[in-house]
């Protein structure tokens, strides 16, 4: 009776796994398109960049700003000065639920296409490592 | 054949069509009106891998991309 409800236990356990398992499969396939999409549509400057690095540059195509794209879904862009140090984060993303390849090929298309018009929907935020922020909330 | 790729939650969903088909190249249009008409982004690359948005069907763009409206993070 044991060894059968043992049996009967791990028989579930395995079907959640293999559940599990699709998920994450579908899930990586997923993540593996966007990235394919992306890297197919960086320019070779930028592919290159963003194989070393997993971010890479665009610029704005109104104002000749340098943005920094990084690997992610939110939060992942800062306008970067001449030294390559993040000055503002710029929070825009298409709607729905789409993979980091995706995003960050919208958010590249639509810094270089209409880059006003993705700042104007854009939330600002401080990026993590500016000097300021690292000064302003230190508690001494 | 030339392609439309729309983003999604699986990535992306590619439609072919051959631009000298009528009836697949009418599709092609209505589905450019369809995504353009609810706030998708299209675009093309050019040869020099550059990017540019388009705002109407054009048949001769080998492959074109959609992606959904941008907003605030």
């Amino acid at each position: 009776m044991l060894l059968f409800r043992r049996s009967r236990l791990g028989a579930r356990v395995r079907l959640r796994s293999r559940g599990l398992g699709r998920l994450f499969s579908s899930k990586h396939n997923s993540e593996a398109r966007g990235l394919r999409l992306l890297r197919s549509w960086l320019s070779p400057e930028q592919r290159a960049q963003f194989d070393a690095t997993r971010y890479f540059d665009a610029i704005g195509c109104d104002s000749g700003k340098r943005y920094r794209i990084h690997y992610g879904v939110s939060m992942n862009v800062n306008q970067i000065d001449a030294a390559g140090h993040p000055k503002v984060g710029c929070c825009f993303v298409p709607i729905g639920y789409l993979v980091a390849g995706d995003v960050m090929l919208a958010q590249k298309i639509a810094l270089e296409t209409n880059e006003f018009g993705a700042l104007a929907v854009a939330h600002t935020f401080l990026p993590k490592d500016t000097p300021s922020d690292m000064g302003m909330f230190a508690h001494h | 054949m030339a392609t439309q790729i729309v983003m999604d939650h699986t990535g992306d969903t590619r439609h072919y069509f051959d631009a000298n088909d009528v009836r697949a190249l009418r599709e092609a249009e209505e589905r450019f009106e369809e995504l353009t008409g609810k706030g998708f982004t299209a675009a093309v690359r050019t040869a020099a891998g550059e990017v540019s948005r388009i705002r109407s069907f054009d048949p001769t763009n080998e492959e074109t991309l959609f992606f959904p409206r941008l907003v605030g993070g």
